[in-house]
């Protein structure tokens, strides 16, 4: 179900090695983490909460050290500022100074960063706050907040973008935009690290995908790789029958029932020959139409079985 | 680093924190040195001469040890502790000037802003002086140039040691609650009592003797403040026995540097999370 993660390690912006916190001698909240994200590419980082997805970002901005494991973020080891410099984060939610106005925030920040003010209307343009940015923080929402956060990670126009979550607290609208901008900086040349919990935002934006569970990556290729090969779903009685004969057709891998259905994978062009060969053998047809696991399917099935890693 | 300290600077200068900080330590520094006991009764207080402008900086250093030092501490706490309170440290870190930078950065800003502090106070008590002396009709006669330099000098480390105290308070709390609390608890229960009680245990005298407040009284005693009204100062009395100002300058240089190491470390070393 996986792609290979081997890539020229030119080509990786960031490798982990068996990265591991622990909290304690009991809490481990990620577990010999190997991450592979490749120069240019949307990497969606999925998990369900609690999982491990913002402590490993942590991890790799250098906010949080490694209890063991070790990683490199743009050549560099998480937390030296020559690596940060390239670097754009926004880490569990946005945090600002409520009583300093959008603007004022960011422009701390380019100090603290050593980036030009210049490039603040900029940023603010490209994620609609510039009729707000004179306002104090204090008044944003938090879908506003949200967009300066990806703001800030913009400032120093960084080759490395870590988003954690960045449609919280954004309407449909806003989500839609959102993904819409964060697509069009990686088609810009950036990588883009984007962990979310959302199955439709990584679905749409993501080239590859990794999903975790406590603490340990559990799968991880394409969207598509993940959803599997596309299949048949087969309404027809008698069930027992229907699956029979099906089974027995040269292409099908296999023949799986579930809710009255039959999930049959195979080549969904044989449908036509599959529905005659039912009808003809008197087996009553009420439906049949291609299917393809989404990826919400899938990480349900990661993220609450107890298999082991999908590698 | 000159940018972050800009950063710094800016977001200082735009806190709420800061000014009303600033605004009631210059009131009150200005009106329980001057406005009070002249108001009560300079004749059986003090002595006219400690309200006019050559005892400016006897005068006001003595508000400086305790009373300054919990504005001080204040300062000190917010400037880091709300920085984990409001989780804007991480965004500040995230930027990629380092921990280290950033630390310091935030101290010379603190450090700056201190100045403020003490330049305040002493300009809005010699004006105290000026309008005191003009009511008695008494002759305006400044200190030295040299004694007013030693005198903020000696009132800017005062403040600092505090405000590292603060600072390292905040940094070990990750906040501004506790550290606020501890720092009170130090101040009035710890440094106040164990002061108080030196003075018929005699075991504790060595103790008290290395404490901010000790030294603190101490090099402003040397600068001429009052030791009558530094002992009948309320909860930030002091009643001996001073030490050696050098001693006293020593010991809170090293306070001062050795918190603000013990933040650093903290800092650098602890997760933010």
């Amino acid at each position: 179900m996986t792609a290979p993660t081997s890539a020229p390690e030119d080509d990786l912006v960031i490798s982990t090695e068996r990265l591991t916190k622990r909290y304690g001698e009991t809490i481990v909240a990620v577990d010999a983490l190997a991450l592979r994200v490749r120069r240019g590419e949307v990497y969606g980082f999925l998990g369900p909460n609690g999982a491990g997805k913002t402590t490993t970002l942590r991890m790799l901005v250098g906010l949080v050290q490694p209890t063991a494991g070790h990683a490199t973020v743009l050549g560099a080891p998480p937390g030296a500022p020559a690596g940060l410099a390239r670097i754009g984060a926004l880490i569990e939610g946005p945090a600002f100074y409520p009583y300093l106005s959008g603007r004022d925030n960011l422009r701390v920040l380019a100090r603290h960063a050593g980036v030009a003010e210049t490039r603040i209307p900029g940023v603010l343009g490209q994620v609609g706050l510039s009729a707000r940015a004179g306002d104090r923080t204090a008044t944003y929402s938090m879908g506003m907040k949200q967009r300066l956060g990806v703001a800030a990670a913009l400032l120093k126009d960084p080759e490395l973008l870590i988003l954690d979550e960045p449609t919280n607290g954004l309407d449909p609208a806003g989500m839609a935009e959102m993904r819409e901008f964060i697509r069009s900086l990686a088609d810009g040349g950036r990588t883009v690290l984007l962990s979310s919990h959302l199955m439709g935002e990584i679905e749409q934006v993501a080239d590859r995908v990794g999903v975790i569970r406590d603490g340990s990556l559990v799968a991880e290729g394409t969207v598509a790789q993940l959803r599997g090969r596309p299949g048949l779903r087969v309404r027809a009685e008698p069930r027992a029958e229907a699956a029979r004969l099906i089974g027995e057709l040269p292409g099908v891998e296999s023949v799986t029932g579930d809710d009255g259905l039959l999930e049959v994978v195979v080549d969904t062009a044989q449908a036509a020959a599959i529905n005659r060969m039912l009808v003809q053998a008197g087996v009553a047809v009420s439906a049949i139409y291609p299917h393809t696991a989404s990826l919400e399917d899938v990480f349900l099935e990661l993220t609450t079985a107890d298999g082991g890693p999908r590698s | 680093m000159s940018g972050s300290v800009n950063a710094e600077l800016l977001v200082l200068r735009r806190r709420a924190a800061t000014w009303i900080l600033l605004g009631i330590w210059t009131f009150l520094g200005v009106f329980f040195a001057y406005i009070l006991p002249y108001a009560l009764n300079p004749e059986d207080a003090l002595g006219l001469e400690e309200f006019l402008p050559e005892s400016l900086a006897g005068t006001l250093i003595a508000g400086f040890p305790f009373f300054g030092g919990v504005f001080a501490f204040m300062l000190g706490v917010f400037a880091l502790g709300s920085e984990y309170d409001r989780d804007t440290l991480k965004t500040l870190l995230v930027q990629g000037p380092g921990r280290t930078t950033v630390f310091a950065a935030k101290l010379v800003a603190l450090a700056l802003v201190l100045i403020a502090f003490v330049l305040t106070v002493f300009v809005g008590g010699a004006i105290a002086s000026v309008v005191i002396a003009q009511i008695e009709d008494a002759p305006i006669v400044w200190p030295s140039a040299w004694l007013l330099v030693r005198a903020l000098s000696a009132a800017w480390l005062i403040l600092a040691a505090w405000a590292a105290l603060g600072v390292l308070l905040g940094v070990l709390t990750r906040g501004t609650s506790l550290a606020i609390g501890l720092g009170i608890l130090y101040a009035l229960v710890i440094e106040g009592l164990l002061s108080a009680f030196a003075e018929s245990i005699s075991l504790l005298e060595p103790l008290t003797q290395v404490f901010l407040r000790a030294n603190g009284y101490s090099i402003a005693t040397a600068l001429g403040a009052p030791a009558a009204s530094i002992e009948s100062s309320g909860p930030g009395s002091y009643g001996g026995p001073f030490v050696d100002s050098i001693q006293a300058l020593a010991v809170l240089v090293v306070f001062m540097l050795g918190f603000a190491a013990l933040a650093a470390f903290a800092l650098r070393r602890r997760d933010v999370a």
